[in-house]
């Protein structure tokens, strides 16, 4: 690949952006560059990358799913409801965390149920199961803030890989979630990438028409996405549960922006079809610089929606260009997404 | 194709839908009356459902238009509170200490409301159509943004004190009909005529039929997508008027819940997701629909969040009705054609 292809990546982007902001903040307030700041960008990254993996592989495949959030939360929060109602307190995270991947696998169920069986746009499917999860959990599941988590995912709060204390400053602490996650992504991209299923997601968002005459079935892999991405928003369910140590049926509400915005800058496109596991980790890591790191900037934190806002806009806008360029040198006056 | 027209110009299937949505609207009526005869069926509530229906009535007229061509808008809502919080913010400034403003500042105010639904508006005109962005992803943004400067600018709390005689609009009557229910069924009739009478909205459902034919004609497909987002942009800062007239006050959170039930009662009124069909009438039978199905929740004594996973239930259910109806009609019209 040569410099100037290299250059014009998304991912490349995004890296200077990132240093750039760095700098930006760092010279406002050096406080920013401590191990510890560095390890809390890590730490509130943790929940939101395993969400933007699921989001991705939808997004490539051409949808787009808002449950997330809602499958989340349901699967995290009943996993603890069931935990206490049985009385189950095992020493180690094993059973809360399966609990929540098969609820959450369960609840993707339902969205491909919607989307594959009966072929409503997802957009329009996921709002609508987002509804009906949120309400039934609320309605009755509970809808009581619970703060005496099972003692594993208590402990696990606090399981640091490595604690650094500085000369001065605080203590700087590396949560262990980092080993998992970083193998969950690599594992998500082997798929995405090795895998007939994986490259049958790209297929899917490149032509819905064209994937069906390869001979893939277009409804069994939609089925499977929708159910990959509900085990995976289990699993950040429960997560963010444990590391908040609390278990508040009311949250997660709204943050599908955030993760759809990191998505998208990490270059994935709407379109579907092309997007990477590397761009959307930077996206990730983007998003929570921002919203972690306004205050330093010396901007009221009331302004964290508006920050998202306007990059998600940027990012679009420049991919929308991008797009056009393309278009305008194949020299199509009229673009294929039209006749879906 | 020519059995389609024939369709258009007889409005056959505008009858036999809205025909059903009556059916379906006296059936809701008939069971909550029924079911709770001293709360549901009083004058009381009949009166407070007129007040309430006109918001989301108007947000839901907006949100067709958009869906009508194929598109969708989610950034109304987003819209409304920022139109409704400028004009209530220059009412409030310029009220200060006294009680009282003069008419003249009120209509100002609320001009300046509805540029800002016009800017909001051609924001997202210039997204998508002029840059081809994804109607989903570039309303996704520009809700978060504008939502996100909203809440930048009050640091996220609402303004309320608004003046009397602005009140008096959103509580009121007019020959004894209340005031926005009067508003409401001036701006259904002028869309409608919009829609059905002149040339931008014969182009609009063409448009939403086929985006590529349209092309192709040179009808000027960007003009029209464009027209309807500014009309979307002006719609929903209408309706952000007259909540902040009713309620006296408003807020960047109000009616975050407003897009999944503007979606419902679009989709139930009989609007096509994909483009192409849909009628004023269908939206506001839905909507009332809705707020009675609301309204008889609330009389029995079901919570929110019941309501919250009937909205989704119902916007499930009616999708796939349409669905496996479509189906139907289509294995009905091949059996027919192979038959002769």
């Amino acid at each position: 690949m040569n410099i100037k292809k290299l250059l014009l990546r998304n991912e490349t982007a995004l890296i200077i952006a990132i240093i750039l902001l760095s700098l930006v903040i760092g010279i406002k307030s050096p406080e920013f560059f401590t191990l510890a700041n560095l390890f809390d960008i890590f730490r509130s990254s943790f929940v939101q990358l395993i969400f933007a993996l699921g989001v991705l592989i939808v997004i490539i495949s051409g949808g787009i799913d808002i449950s997330f959030p809602a499958v989340g939360i349901f699967a995290g929060y009943t996993a603890v409801v069931l935990m206490q109602r049985f009385e189950w307190n095992p020493e180690n995270l094993l059973l809360p965390i399966a609990l929540a991947i098969i609820i959450g696998t369960i609840l993707g169920a339902i969205n491909s149920i919607a989307i594959a069986t009966f072929g409503i746009p997802t957009l329009i499917a996921t709002l609508g199961t987002s509804g009906i999860f949120r309400g039934i959990m609320l309605t009755f599941i509970g809808s009581s803030f619970i703060s005496d988590i099972p003692i594993a995912l208590d402990n696990f709060a606090t399981a640091d890989l490595l604690k650094i204390q500085p000369e001065e400053g605080t203590l700087a602490r590396l949560h262990i979630l980092i080993i998992p996650v970083a193998i969950l992504t690599i594992l998500v991209s082997l798929l995405l990438t090795r895998t007939m299923f994986g490259r049958s997601v790209y297929a899917l968002g490149g032509g819905v028409e064209a994937t069906r005459r390869l001979g893939i079935s277009v409804k069994r892999t939609q089925a499977k996405i929708y159910m990959l991405v509900g085990g995976l928003s289990g699993l950040a369910g429960i997560l963010y549960v444990s590391l908040q140590r609390k278990a508040n049926p009311y949250d997660l509400t709204g943050s599908e922006l955030d993760i759809i915005a990191a998505v998208v800058l990490g270059g994935a496109s709407i379109m579907g079809g092309y997007g990477t596991v590397f761009g959307t980790v930077l996206g990730v890591l983007l998003i929570s610089l921002i919203k972690g790191n306004l205050i330093l900037l010396g901007v009221s934190g009331s302004w964290q929606r508006a920050a998202v806002g306007a990059l998600l806009l940027i990012g679009i806008t420049v991919q929308a260009l991008n797009e056009s360029k393309k278009a305008k040198n194949r020299r199509v006056s009229t673009s294929d997404e039209a006749g879906e | 194709m020519n059995e389609r027209f024939s369709k258009f110009n007889t409005g056959l299937l505008a009858d036999r839908k809205i025909t059903q949505l009556m059916i379906f609207t006296a059936l809701t009526f008939i069971f909550f009356s029924y079911v709770s005869k001293d709360i549901f069926f009083t004058s009381s509530n009949f009166v407070s459902m007129a007040y309430q229906i006109p918001e989301i009535a108007i947000l839901s007229i907006a949100l067709m238009l958009s869906m009508l061509t194929g598109g969708i808008d989610l950034s109304i809502v987003s819209i409304s509170n920022a139109a409704a919080l400028v004009a209530s913010w220059v009412m409030t400034t310029k009220m200060g200490e006294s009680e009282n403003l003069s008419n003249k500042w009120i209509i100002i105010a609320c001009v300046l409301g509805t540029i800002v639904g016009l800017l909001a508006g051609a924001v997202n005109s210039i997204l998508v159509a002029r840059l081809n962005v994804t109607p989903i992803l570039a309303t996704l943004a520009t809700m978060t943004l504008f939502n996100g400067i909203a809440i930048g600018m009050t640091n996220g709390e609402s303004v309320s004190g608004l003046p009397e005689q602005f009140m008096r609009v959103g509580n009121g009557t007019f020959f004894g009909i209340p005031t926005p229910f009067v508003l409401m069924i001036l701006i259904a009739i002028a869309v409608g005529f919009l829609v059905n009478r002149t040339t931008l909205g014969l182009k609009v459902f063409l448009v939403g039929t086929n985006r590529k034919a349209a092309q192709y004609s040179v009808m000027g497909d960007r003009k029209v997508i464009a027209w309807v987002y500014l009309i979307s942009g002006l719609l929903s800062s209408l309706a952000g008027l007259i909540i902040a007239s009713r309620t006296s006050a408003a807020s960047p959170d109000f009616g975050s819940s407003y897009i999944l039930l503007a979606i419902v009662i679009v989709v139930l009124g009989g609007v096509n997701p994909n483009g192409g069909f849909g009628t004023v009438t269908g939206v506001i039978l839905a909507t009332a629909v809705l707020q009675m199905v609301s309204s008889g929740f609330n009389a029995l004594r079901f919570s929110q969040f019941f309501y919250l996973a009937a909205q989704g239930g119902v916007l499930i259910f009616v999708m796939i009705l349409n669905v496996v109806l479509e189906n139907r009609r289509t294995n009905k019209s091949i059996a027919k054609s192979l038959r002769s």
